[in-house]
């Protein structure tokens, strides 16, 4: 069952299960390609006398060749109720607009855009600061190496951004960083997979978006638990202590009602119902981040 | 080995499916230790005169889905060389799923054979030439 042509190397038989398994989730994908690339390579290593290409050509007729491999993970995940456990396989509680007062989902969402900010402020500091430098030394000896070890950090810093984001928005990411290149490279093979890896960019401009987008969900976020809570609190004080501190000048009829005490259970059921309405806006704004992290994080 | 017709392939496909996970926890109780995937392989090809039965790519995904189960458990070790290995071990759930699946598999076993031994009883169909 070999095809025309069969991969001679490990990273390229790793390149066409990637191909193979394209559209596939992405947890999926870099679970079949650490797989294989932990056979692959232990194929290698018990056989010391045999080249690559030899080895390969051993390993297509007993692993199996990248598109059955890529078969049988697909299958796999389509057959068994949860071999690769996704948290959005857990029992979904569909409680309508209020059930989401009990879905950890939405909580994690809105935990993610509290921490979003500081991330943020870090990821993007890191990746100007890494570029800025990067760039000028590569003037110098010194520069190369630098420009790799600042590549190397953003895929590390992207890796734990994934895991984040699969810990608090639910998206599955991969669990393993991506494989290192083979240590027999020369450097500048290393440069140029850098330099022609979509993911090295995507990843670059991911990190460097996360500080504005951070920006919006911490505002939102803040405003999102400060407003509501504000509300209730608020006109229960105002309730209890039977003086009305709502002031609105411009719109009289509203002014006159919030100093009656209906009016104030009015704002104050206004105040609960706006945190229905927060916590869908952090699932929503979740559902969103997750994938744009999985578009550029894994997916390119 | 011959050529199989892709009637062949498939039906061994859909029997290996359950099978794999009944061989892998039985190869993972026998060595009663840890194990990474491919020693695990090389374990399973030794096991009969199966080899090619099927590819060793295919066990991966079964003990994945097996520790996603709970019936192995796994961790993940940086090895000296290579990528980082993935060690799997039998759990003690998986020791109970084991024998009850042993069970099962002697049940089916024993259905298979009496309707083969009926059939050859009777011949009738292309089935003897797999036996000749």
């Amino acid at each position: 069952m070999s095809t025309d042509r069969a991969p001679a190397t490990v990273r390229a038989y790793l390149e066409e299960l990637r191909r193979a398994l394209k559209g596939a989730s992405p947890g999926l994908i870099s679970d079949a390609l650490a797989d294989a690339e932990e056979h692959l390579q232990g194929e290698i290593a018990a056989n010391p006398g045999k080249t690559e290409a030899e080895v390969l050509d051993t390993v297509i007729r007993t692993y199996g060749t990248p598109q059955e491999i890529a078969e049988e993970y697909r299958s796999m995940e389509a057959a068994i109720a949860g071999p690769f456990p996704k948290p959005a396989q857990k029992p979904q509680h569909h409680g309508g607009f209020f059930g989401v007062i009990g879905d950890p989902r939405a909580y994690g969402a809105l935990m993610f855009m509290l921490l979003a900010l500081p991330t943020g402020i870090f990821y993007f500091t890191w990746t100007v600061v890494g570029v800025s430098l990067s760039i000028p030394f590569l003037l110098f000896i010194f520069g190369i190496p630098f420009a790799l070890l600042f590549v190397g950090s953003v895929r590390i810093l992207s890796h734990v951004e994934g895991r984040i984001v699969e810990g608090l928005l639910g998206v599955r990411m991969p669990r393993r960083l991506p494989a290192s290149p083979a240590a027999d490279e020369t450097v500048w093979a290393r440069i140029r997979d850098a330099l022609t890896d979509v993911r090295t960019w995507s990843s670059l401009l991911y990190l460097l978006l996360r500080l504005p987008l951070g920006v919006i969900y911490f505002t939102l976020a803040v405003v999102g638990i400060v407003l509501p809570l504000a509300l209730i609190g608020g006109s229960l004080i105002d309730l209890v202590s039977g003086h009305s501190h709502v002031t609105i000048t411009d719109v009289p009829w509203l002014d006159h009602l919030f100093h009656t005490a209906p009016g104030l259970v009015l704002l104050m059921l206004f105040g609960a119902l706006l945190i229905f309405l927060v916590l869908h806006m952090a699932k929503g704004i979740g559902w969103l981040h997750g994938h744009l992290a999985e578009l550029l994080l894994v997916r390119l | 080995m011959a050529e199989e017709s892709p009637y062949t392939r498939k039906f061994r496909k859909e029997l290996m499916a359950g099978l794999s996970s009944l061989v892998l926890l039985a190869v993972l109780a026998r060595a009663g230790r840890e194990m990474y995937g491919y020693e695990i392989a090389k374990a399973v090809k030794a096991e009969g005169e199966g080899g090619l039965i099927f590819k060793q790519g295919a066990i991966y995904p079964v003990l994945r889905s097996l520790d996603a189960l709970g019936l192995l458990s796994s961790r993940v070790e940086a090895s000296a060389f290579g990528p980082p290995r993935r060690y799997y071990a039998i759990t003690d759930e998986g020791r109970r799923a084991l024998s009850e699946w042993q069970g099962a598999w002697r049940d089916m076993r024993e259905f298979v054979d009496d309707a083969l031994q009926a059939h050859l009883a009777a011949p009738s169909g292309p089935l003897l030439e797999n036996h000749a």
